[in-house]
């Protein structure tokens, strides 16, 4: 039996989701900032078409952004985390076999599918479109590699309408096609290996296909020759159906304006606390270990860059943010100097262990957190919040252009005359 | 050759067959490294029943998370509630409301223009993209670029989008104009207060 993916991926996916909620954006270039209006996290065809790269600063742009009145968005995460839910829930009607791979892309499993896949793939797209407005293209492939890349063809030429199934390309123009593929391009080959490749002379995914298995082993590793594999059509990478357990809870940002006194950064390192500790509730874990860090802006002239940071392991696991927020501002306290204006921050999480394991035979229940934890009865609804957490707001990102969160606030649902 | 009078099998010697902590025989096992720590448990808490003749009982994973069970009349000695067998559902406006989860929005009204078919300023429309706009049907458009709530009417190629207030004028839409159907409008929440 043949094995068949889909690589289901919104195009633009950020762009599209502003554009869902206002048409007045459909043709314009549109790009979205990443938290804090830091960089291009996101951008349109338009944008893309002015020359606006991936990651840019957006001070850089500022100039070409108003020249060309491109429309600038802060990153709404509430928004686009409700819109990927919709999008991959009208995906997962479409096979029993679905790995959500990002917050914009998905693979199916189509192996045993008795349907004609192109027009099946094509109702699911037009699905998509028309539920929510999102428009997605769709790879088809023997393996996930070449799903992956498919979907390239499709988003790159019109005339496959979205969705194009790279099986059905003779062998000759299948390597044609290898030929213009950059490395870099190839799903799997990251920025190091390519640059390995490149120096070899190999810059295209043919090349890399005619190589030898053994100096690829030698040079890259076994999950290279797996690429390989899979460029030639054996599937070598399942679909991950389940998602692997998390490792670690990071909840770091970088602070809307630089922050000086202690308390100040406390109540940053709190809240940012509070979003981590609301993630183990959620996923019913508890953790041993934590740390703290505080960084000063790498790129500022005036001062010195440092990074501070500080840990701390638990002998019994924690998970309420009674027991966690506290060991924040302590540590904070070891780490805190006065003299620097600090930029980012942030806790992590880790050894994460299931919430109820018992390690201490006197890890004794807090009872307290129990209460407490009835009184807000929804971890994530923080009725009841630390004082730490009360302060000036000054750390809070920027967030200047955000559009309403339409999706998930009453207070800010679309508007219509 | 001779056989040796040392070492070998002693009746009799070495631990007494079904002492250990089971009180019976046992055997080795593979078990797969998730489910050492479970089955260890349940091994500890049988051997402790076996040594107190007291049943243990393993704690609740989570005390905090039991839910109380879904049978919650008061038992009266001699009368069961006679409506425990019809225990039912509580009704959800959710399933009332939506009928396509991933399609459904809510958005908000803003104005008169559409009073008669009771969209009062400040309402709630429930908005179903899914759907299919046919002639009648209340619809959110988009006309050149605005949004819009009103009755999407089709007489052939014409197509008028009605205000259901008379101090409105209806709008027309031309060849030059651009309209999307943007969602069909299922319901309106309208707050008595």
């Amino acid at each position: 039996m043949t094995n068949k993916f889909a690589l289901i991926d919104c195009n633009n996916f950020y762009a599209s989701c502003e554009r869902a909620f206002n048409p007045k954006l459909e043709g314009v270039p549109v790009v979205v900032l990443s938290n804090n209006d830091g960089c291009i996290i996101a951008r349109s065809n338009e944008a893309k078409a002015l020359g606006i790269a991936m990651g840019e600063p957006y001070f850089k742009i500022r100039e070409l952004v108003r020249a060309n009145s491109v429309i600038v968005c802060s990153s709404n995460y509430a928004l686009y985390g409700d819109m990927s839910n919709r999008v991959m829930r009208i995906i997962r009607r479409y096979s029993p076999e679905q790995e959500v791979y990002s917050i914009d892309e998905s693979f199916l499993g189509l192996s045993q599918m008795p349907f004609d896949l192109i027009p099946y793939m094509h109702s699911l797209k037009d699905q998509v479109k028309n539920w929510t407005g999102i428009p997605v293209c769709v790879g088809i492939g023997r393996t996930k590699v070449l799903a992956k890349l498919a979907n390239k063809i499709a988003k790159k030429y019109a005339k496959f309408n979205g969705v194009f199934d790279i099986d059905q390309l003779p062998k000759a123009r299948f390597n044609n096609l290898l030929k213009t593929i950059d490395m870099g391009d190839v799903w799997g080959i990251g920025g190091k290996s390519k640059h390995k490749l490149n120096q070899l002379g190999i810059d295209n995914a043919l090349a890399f296909c005619q190589m030898d298995k053994s100096l690829i082993q030698n040079m890259l590793g076994v999950s290279a020759v797996r690429i390989q594999k899979e460029l030639f059509g054996h599937s070598c990478l399942a679909l991950e159906l389940l998602r692997p357990a998390k490792k670690q809870i990071v909840s770091s940002r970088s602070f809307g304006h630089p922050l000086v006194s202690f308390d100040e950064v406390n109540q940053a390192l709190t809240c940012l606390a509070r979003k981590a500790v609301n993630k183990l509730v959620v996923d019913n874990l508890g953790c041993l270990s934590m740390s703290v860090f505080i960084r000063t802006n790498p790129f500022s002239k005036k001062q010195a860059y440092v990074n501070f940071s500080k840990s701390t392991t638990f002998v019994n696991p924690l998970h309420s943010d009674r027991a966690l927020l506290p060991i924040v501002s302590q540590l904070l306290r070891q780490i805190y100097q006065a003299q620097y204006q600090f930029y980012k921050g942030g806790i992590v999480l880790t050894q994460l262990v299931p919430r109820d394991a018992q390690y201490d035979l006197f890890g004794a229940k807090d009872r307290a957190a129990l209460i407490v934890g009835k009184a807000s009865h929804k971890p994530l609804l923080n009725s009841v919040i630390s004082a730490n957490e009360i302060g000036n707001d000054r750390w809070l990102p920027n967030a200047e252009r955000r559009s309403p969160r339409y999706t998930t606030q009453w207070q800010e649902l679309l508007v219509i005359e | 050759m001779q056989q040796s009078t040392h070492g070998g099998v002693r009746s009799g010697a070495g631990r007494k067959k079904n002492s250990g902590s089971f009180k019976e025989e046992t055997k080795v096992l593979r078990v797969p490294l998730s489910l050492v720590e479970p089955v260890k448990t349940s091994l500890k808490v049988y051997q402790s029943q076996l040594k107190t003749g007291v049943e243990v009982l393993l704690p609740q994973n989570s005390p905090e998370d039991v839910t109380i069970p879904i049978f919650t009349s008061h038992v009266q000695a001699g009368f069961p509630s006679p409506a425990d067998d019809y225990l039912e559902d509580k009704l959800d406006l959710n399933k009332y409301l939506i009928q396509h989860k991933e399609a459904t929005f809510f958005v908000r009204a803003q104005g008169d223009s559409m009073l008669g078919a009771g969209i009062h300023s400040g309402d709630i429309l429930v908005v179903d993209k899914s759907l299919k706009a046919i002639s009648g049907k209340i619809v959110i458009a988009v006309v050149d670029g605005d949004f819009t709530v009103k009755r999407l009417h089709k007489y052939g190629e014409r197509i008028t989008l009605k205000a259901e207030n008379d101090a409105f004028d209806d709008i027309k839409i031309g060849s030059d104009n651009e309209l999307i159907i943007w969602g069909v409008v299922t319901s309106v929440i309208h707050r008595c207060d």
